[in-house]
């Protein structure tokens, strides 16, 4: 009786095993080749041995660390505001949703659109002469900044992406207060607690473990960003808007120095996989 | 009490106008004539016309879109029904089994968390050698990776909620495993499975990165195929044109998400959730 059992357990599991092994083994395996040999994509059919000289390139350009610089600034800053203003939306709106469903769909939007897209549409925005945002400051203000250009870029890159993603944070802060009992609240109102006090000492320590799911998630997709800063700035002003993502990129096409984009890669692999670890680690803790 | 609904309707409008307004001013731009565009950079369009969209619609030699779209359209598609089809058996053997869950599960899941850069230099390579670069089906197989940790997630969440009485019922009367999973656990799995295909639907749409590096000319998608419109070759941006564009672009994913924008935030959650 055990035997076809595992015949079937193989059978079950069989086709996702053998679609992990085409799409990510053999790269992986590949990888492994490339980020430790000294090739082009001229001599991309035998590359050649050349143990950790791709790691120590990629360790002494500067280029690379102001990219994890910009990376860990712009995940950090961006995790952070998108969760303050989605914390607050939700918790402010829930009252309105309750009796209106639909607001929720108007400010999903923007997570439906992609991201390259939004990329473009902000070139649209914040274009000089057809753009509506400098239009109406210079129009009210008489006044317009210069939007991309080097002081300001990083600025716009985090405001683009926190007005996008912020509705992420709002969703699952919204369900995160709407699953809290309401005769918590009910207890609370009896005993006259203000709007308030309600807030700070009941709501927000029970929604903190969604506070933490919230600012992991948005970090790891703010530190690996490549698509909307990518269509916005390309690489920005002097290469001030270089994400980790858009390093490896412009290293690989632009430049063909695939070694070298190979073991960029590794070692943000490594770094995201440190970092995923740890985080599992704490989520855990703080479940027990 | 009315007055405070007031306020939150008020705080509404703006959170919904300031985050929306990139496609609320694309939108406008789409309806306004090149010179328009030069003398009026407002929200208001004072000569509404249509000549933009009638220009992308067309075909020419400098613009197909339907190319661009049908090619969207085939990637997105293998890349949401596939994950759908290798995920299923085994996320039925996780759930019933309770086999995989220590490795594949988890490693599946956090597949999710690691930047798409990482597969896609050493994928370039390995397509480059068995000539699936610039095709649908490499773009296509590319986003079915992208999707793959969210649909096991949502079919073992679903599977996990079947009454095991029922498929114990079924196997009593002699059903064998095939049997039992294409005609009673896959049917019942129904609300999910359209769940996860539209999910992943939008999510393969939307998808940017792949596309910029594994297609060149004839698998080009829709996203990549709008920023080639934002190439300053000569005469600058055509301003109208490139919103008509964006608009045709973003369209399919918010028609789909917008009529099923409650269980697309129901499985954003719930993704959020289990990871």
């Amino acid at each position: 009786m055990i035997k076809p059992r595992r015949l079937e357990n193989a059978i079950l599991a069989g086709p996702l095993v053998l679609f992990l092994l085409a799409v990510l083994g053999f790269p992986v395996i590949l990888s492994l080749i490339y980020g430790f040999s000294d090739t082009s994509f001229q001599t991309l059919s035998a590359p050649r041995f050349s143990g950790l000289e791709n790691f120590r390139d990629v360790t002494t350009d500067a280029d690379f660390w102001q990219a994890a610089g910009f990376s860990l600034r712009f995940g950090l800053l961006t995790a952070a505001l998108e969760c303050v203003f989605g914390l607050a939306l939700a918790v402010y709106l829930a009252p309105l949703i309750q009796r209106h469903g639909w607001i929720v769909a108007v400010l999903i939007v923007p997570m439906i659109v992609a991201p390259a897209m939004m990329g473009l549409m902000y070139r649209l925005v914040l274009h000089e002469f057809a753009g509506p945002l400098p239009y109406y400051l210079y129009h009210w203000l008489g006044w317009s900044p210069s939007f991309l250009g080097p002081r300001n870029v990083f600025a716009t890159v985090v405001a683009a992406e926190t007005l996008q993603w912020t509705p992420f944070a709002f969703l699952l802060f919204l369900t995160a207060y709407q699953s809290i009992p309401q005769d918590m609240r009910e207890a609370a109102s009896v005993d006259g607690t203000r709007p308030w006090r309600l807030f700070w000492k009941i709501e927000l320590p029970m929604m903190m473990p969604t506070v933490f799911v919230a600012m992991f998630i948005r970090f790891i997709d703010g530190f690996r960003v490549f698509d909307n800063v990518y269509t916005l700035v390309g690489a920005g002003p002097g290469g001030s808007t270089t994400s980790m993502s858009i390093y490896i990129y412009e290293t690989f096409l632009r430049k063909g120095e695939i070694g070298k984009a190979m073991a960029a890669a590794i070692l943000l692999f490594v770094s995201a996989f440190v970092l995923l670890s740890l985080a599992q680690r704490m989520l855990n803790r703080a479940d027990r | 009490m009315k007055r405070r609904m007031g306020l939150r309707w008020l705080v509404f409008g703006v959170a919904a106008f300031v985050m929306n307004f990139p496609v609320l001013a694309t939108v406008v731009t789409a309806f306004k004539s090149p010179g328009e565009v030069t003398r009026n950079a407002s929200l208001w369009v004072h000569a509404p016309t249509l000549d933009n969209f009638a220009l992308v619609l067309t075909i020419s030699d400098r613009l197909n879109i339907y190319h661009y779209l049908y090619n969207s359209l085939a990637a997105a598609l293998i890349g949401a029904v596939l994950p759908m089809i290798v995920a299923f058996p085994i996320a039925w053997a996780m759930v019933r089994r309770g086999l995989f869950r220590q490795v594949l599960f988890p490693l599946v899941v956090n597949l999710r968390a690691l930047p798409l850069i990482i597969f896609a230099i050493p994928l370039y390579l390995m397509y480059a050698a068995v000539g699936l670069l610039d095709t649908r089906l490499g773009l296509g197989l590319l986003l079915a990776v992208v999707n793959l940790p969210l649909t096991l997630m949502l079919l073992v969440n679903a599977i996990a909620e079947i009454p095991a009485e029922l498929e114990e019922a079924a196997r009593m009367d002699g059903a064998r495993l095939g049997t039992l999973l294409i005609r009673l656990v896959l049917p019942l799995c129904r609300p999910a499975l359209i769940t996860t295909f539209v999910f992943g639907f939008i999510t393969a749409w939307n998808e940017f990165l792949f596309g910029l590096m594994l297609t060149t000319r004839d698998a080009v998608p829709m996203t990549v195929g709008a920023s080639f419109f934002f190439a300053t070759s000569g005469g600058g941006v055509q301003w109208g044109v490139a919103a008509a564009v964006m608009v045709v672009a973003a369209l399919p994913p918010l028609i789909l998400g917008l009529i099923m924008y409650r269980r697309i935030s129901g499985s954003m959650v719930a993704g959020a959730v289990k990871g």
